[in-house]
């Protein structure tokens, strides 16, 4: 009956509709989306990729249909989520240590996911929540950052990486994008740590904890944290804090990843396997584990 | 949501409990005491459905109350612990069913033992070093995991206790403002102010 | 409406996504890559046919498993073949494997707010001569292990290759280590009984097996020469060589 009003209007699905239309008639075989495209000679300069949209009225309710394992767990898509990320920044510079759990529902879909993504020498990037969403955008990131040192022959801040990355996914907000972010990083303001998610929230800060064990790392970190903490407690705090995480949540676990940045760019400390660090700690004398702490001590209090 | 915390050290058990009562988001209430003392030895911490809570740890003290009188002694926590706990069970396969979670500290003065169960609304009980309920249990326990030693003194308990608390304050969005702390060592039950 | 009655609103989902069953698997060694897949297709309890392959040769060096949503997987297949056919014009040689995976990574996400229900595996050599493997989860993130089972069975056939492969829960004997990598006729007698086992154990899995093996260039081929039902599939004999087994699975 409205249609020919519809046909005209300016607002409400119908013209939703009709956009959605008129991108997947545009939607050629190669989307900018997927770099180095046209036969490999590279899209990269142009604008914010495209992607292919379902035609229907509520593209995000559709892949929440067929994508949320949380909502419904018997879904089809299983979207691999991560899980337990933490950074802090003291005196030496940057920690940033995360598990390597990926799960799909309550499998363990990998033990050895590389949740630190290194963006370049200077700048890192955590996972959590969608794990392909964190590694497509924070590679999509550092391909803008190599961008912006070559038009500005000067490194990116930490800033505005960041900002750049908050900015790009507050564009796809509702659209079902799931990640959780710390980008890490050193620049002329020294080390910086900023928290990034795909609601859009961007926070500066010290000390920062993403992921369903994000609570138990909160825990240990919190209670262990000084700025003027030396190199080797930071790291220690930050294993400490992971190792809790995959202790006591069962999205967390297998193995710790821990990296310091410092002046000079980041630098890999070590993989660390959590059922080693419960028994044997990180040097093979100490357990971090609350049994193998304890083990001989006794609350019983009998008159001498 | 209430939050409750409880451990163990050299001779005692330390409970602790907010003293919010809410309705709604509306705060009826800052003092209130959350911890009921069952027995001479015998501390319990209730947290839940309003109105549950307080009618159970009631109904619990007056059956403990009443084994006392009846055998001149009072039940050993153990003993408690496992009627307490099947008195939740009962009650879940009852028409209405009470939804109390609990932490119970005692000491055995028998064995020179303190213990802890923690207890849930489903029934579920075990003996623990220390253990939470609430929200705050997603902070504490890690941390317990890391600072707890079964051996502590009260000024380390407490101390660890303090941790506990000032962590949920600080990473807690709705985190209570006061916490009532109660002892059980071989001297019996005692509050502690914090 | 006029004849009193009320007319209900309807509501409708859309459902583009089918589920076929079936399970692949790949294994990296040294110098070489195996990447085998069943060859059942069902729906439900009905099998659509026994003999629809999963695994496809991309190119003399890499080869690529789909599983999940048939429909969906033979589509993507095609089209990361276009892609590579477009690069070997643009280049005049094939894509690295490496490469071949970023381009997988972003063909999936290009379908981020619509996926494509497949999860796929790549196998293969890589520039510098070594064995790979990359796995990917349907909407493209991805990364680079030794060995990886997907699919209907691989919750039964991960954890033995977890064993068997990265020596899970094993302790070696005193005074020795684990192999790194293990020997290609090792890896070939693990796939299978993979196979067999899943075939026994899950519904979805049967029928026939195709097992593709690619050597790094110069590598002996000797160790495949007793195996039965081998095909070479290379169009040169030097560079890196590729051959598939096909095997019978059984089919109840």
């Amino acid at each position: 009956m409205n249609s020919f009003a519809d046909r005209f209007s300016t607002t409400g699905t119908a013209v939703e509709q009709r956009r959605i239309k008129e991108y997947v008639a545009d939607e050629e075989d190669v989307s900018d989306s997927m770099w180095g495209s046209e036969a490999g000679f590279g899209t990269i300069a142009h604008g914010t990729p495209n992607f292919m949209v379902p035609t229907v009225p509520d593209p995000s309710a559709f892949l929440r249909l067929h994508t949320d394992d949380h909502a419904d767990p018997s879904c089809r898509i299983k979207i691999k989520h991560g899980t337990t990320t933490l950074a802090f920044r003291y005196q030496g510079g940057v920690i940033v240590a995360v598990d390597s759990r990926a799960t799909a529902g309550s499998y363990v879909a990998s033990g050895t996911v590389k949740k630190v993504i290194e963006i370049n020498p200077y700048l890192l990037g955590t996972m959590a929540g969608g794990a392909a969403d964190c590694q497509y955008w924070e590679t999509y990131l550092g391909m803008q950052c190599r961008l912006h040192e070559l038009r500005n022959r000067e490194r990116i801040s930490v800033a505005a990486a960041s900002k750049y990355l908050s900015n790009l996914v507050y564009n796809y907000k509702g659209m079902g994008l799931s990640m959780g972010t710390m980008i890490c990083g050193w620049d002329k303001t020294g080390p910086a740590i900023f928290y990034v998610d795909s609601d859009g929230t961007r926070l500066k800060g010290d000390l920062f904890s993403v992921g369903s064990g994000s609570t138990f790392a909160y825990g240990v970190l919190d209670q262990g944290y000084r700025w003027d903490l030396t190199d080797e407690e930071a790291q220690e705090l930050g294993r400490r804090g992971i190792y809790a995480a995959g202790h006591r949540d069962a999205f967390s676990g297998n193995t710790i990843n821990l990296y310091h940045v410092q002046q000079q760019g980041w630098k890999f400390i070590g993989n660390y396997d959590v059922s080693e660090m419960h028994y044997n700690g990180p040097t093979g004398t100490a357990g971090y584990g609350y049994g193998v702490r304890v083990e001989g001590r006794s609350s019983a209090n009998p008159p001498a | 949501m209430d939050i409750s915390f409880a451990l163990t050290g050299k001779g005692y058990v330390l409970v602790a409990a907010d003293t919010t009562a809410a309705r709604s988001i509306i705060k009826m209430k800052s003092d209130e005491d959350k911890i009921k003392v069952l027995s001479p030895h015998l501390l319990m911490a209730f947290s839940g459905e309003p109105g549950d809570t307080v009618n159970f740890a009631e109904y619990v003290e007056r059956n403990l109350r009443l084994y006392h009188i009846r055998h001149t002694y009072p039940l050993r926590p153990a003993s408690a612990a496992s009627w307490i706990r099947r008195s939740l069970a009962e009650s879940l396969r009852s028409r209405s069913p009470y939804s109390v979670n609990l932490l119970l500290g005692g000491y055995d003065t028998a064995t020179h033992t303190p213990e802890l169960y923690w207890v849930d609304y489903l029934g579920t009980m075990t003996s623990v070093p220390f253990g939470a309920h609430g929200y705050g249990s997603y902070f504490a326990l890690s941390l317990l995991d890391r600072y707890h030693d079964p051996e502590a003194g009260l000024e380390e308990g407490l101390a660890a206790l303090r941790r506990c608390i000032d962590e949920v304050s600080k990473r807690l969005v709705v985190s209570p403002g006061k916490y009532k702390v109660k002892v059980v060592d071989k001297d019996g039950v005692r509050e502690i102010e914090l | 409406m006029p004849d009193g009655s009320y007319e209900r609103p309807q509501q409708r989902q859309f459902n583009p996504y089918s589920e076929n069953g079936g399970t692949i698997l790949a294994i990296a060694g040294a110098d070489f890559s195996v990447i085998a897949g069943d060859t059942r297709q069902s729906e439900g309890y009905s099998i659509q046919t026994r003999y629809a392959p999963k695994v496809f040769r991309l190119t003399e060096r890499a080869v690529l498993a789909v599983n999940g949503f048939a429909a969906d997987g033979n589509m993507f297949v095609k089209k990361v073949k276009q892609r590579l056919e477009w690069y070997r014009h643009a280049h005049a040689k094939d894509m690295p494997l490496r490469a071949i995976a970023r381009l997988i990574q972003t063909m999936l996400y290009a379908q981020r707010f619509f996926p494509y229900y497949v999860y796929n595996i790549l196998g293969g050599i890589e520039e510098d001569g070594t064995g790979a493997v990359y796995s990917f989860d349907p909407v493209g993130s991805y990364e680079r292990e030794a060995c990886r089972a997907a699919g209907a069975a691989q919750s039964l056939v991960q954890p033995f290759l977890d064993n068997q492969i990265y020596f899970k829960n094993q302790t070696p004997a005193p005074g020795t280590n684990h192999p790194t990598h293990l020997p290609l006729p090792d890896v070939l007698s693990i796939v299978i009984d993979s196979f067999t086992s899943a075939t026994e154990r899950h519904i979805e899995v049967g029928d026939g097996l195709e097992i593709y093996v690619v050597l790094a260039k110069g590598r002996s081929t000797q160790e495949l020469a007793s195996i039965g039902g081998l095909q070479e599939l290379s169009t040169r004999a030097e560079g890196d060589r590729m051959f598939v087994i096909r095997r019978d699975l059984k089919k109840d």
